[in-house]
């Protein structure tokens, strides 16, 4: 009995702390910019790629350093495989240039994907 | 052969529920440890916005024929001097974002369907322009969207 219980709690350790780690990997620590308008985050179902911007310009996509002129065609593979319902999750720092922000909503257009968020605080942090 | 005395089963089983308890000690801690920590997780919210097929296109030659329009766009371009952005309406400057607010909150009773254009300039921190979408937002404003600026298009 006592080393099933073992095993059983160990695993349930493994999974909490892998848990704890994946949500860390997408989730880069930035000042997101600041909206009292924002919405709840709800819906998990709609098929989501996640861009990260940092205050100096650089693109990170699933942890990857990408470079603005392959967005569009990494884009269009991500589309091609989760569907037309695709929706682009912007988490850019409230200090990156609007011109680091422009290549990504105009390469989201260039891959029609039209759905496209930008994830905010709802007060200062 | 031994026949185990009730006796000592029963001092058996004690051992095993004594040999437990400090692990079940060390899971009840490791428990609400990630549970603890998980409460300084800050919670994001979302802004959503639909991107217009117009953008990204050449702006001259629109794909599809503009649909009749009844309302105005309204413009709302926002410049940065090196340390504060600057605002204008509809080539008005407005001084301050209550400004902006008071001033869309006027035009939303009038027309809130007109569509609202964020047209901010390269250097604009995107915190800025979070800020006026947030105001256009809040104000009652449906369709706002995002200029871009032709050099970029271009490029």
């Amino acid at each position: 009995m006592t080393p099933m219980i073992d095993v059983v709690f160990l695993l349930i350790i493994f999974f909490l702390v892998s848990s704890h780690l994946s949500r860390q990997e997408s989730s880069v620590e930035l000042p997101l910019p600041v909206a009292a308008s924002g919405d709840e985050d709800t819906d998990q179902t709609t098929p989501r790629v996640t861009i990260n911007l940092r205050s100096d310009g650089t693109l990170l996509i699933g942890g990857r350093r990408i470079e603005p002129q392959q967005l569009t065609e990494a884009l269009n593979e991500v589309r091609q495989q989760e569907g037309d319902e695709l929706e682009v999750r912007i988490r850019a720092s409230r200090q990156a240039p609007y011109s680091a922000v422009e290549p990504i909503l105009l390469a989201c257009t260039d891959a029609k994907v039209w759905n496209v968020t930008f994830a905010v605080y709802r007060e200062e942090q | 052969m031994r026949i185990p005395s009730p006796l000592l089963r029963g001092r058996k089983e004690a051992d095993v529920d004594s040999a437990m308890t400090p692990m079940i000690d060390v899971v009840f801690l490791l428990l609400i440890f990630f549970v603890w920590t998980s409460s300084f997780v800050i919670v994001e919210h979302i802004l959503p916005s639909q991107l217009s097929k117009q953008v990204g296109a050449d702006p001259t030659q629109p794909v599809d024929p503009p649909p009749k329009q009844d309302f105005e766009n309204i413009v709302i371009k926002i410049d940065w001097d090196g340390n504060r952005p600057v605002w204008t309406i509809n080539e008005q400057p407005v001084a301050s974002l209550a400004d902006i607010r008071q001033r869309l909150a006027v035009i939303v009773e009038i027309q809130s369907e007109a569509p609202v254009i964020l047209h901010p300039v390269p250097g604009v921190p995107l915190g800025h322009v979070i800020e006026a979408y947030d105001v256009a937002k809040l104000v009652g404003f449906a369709k706002i969207s995002f200029a871009v600026n032709p050099q970029t298009e271009t490029g």
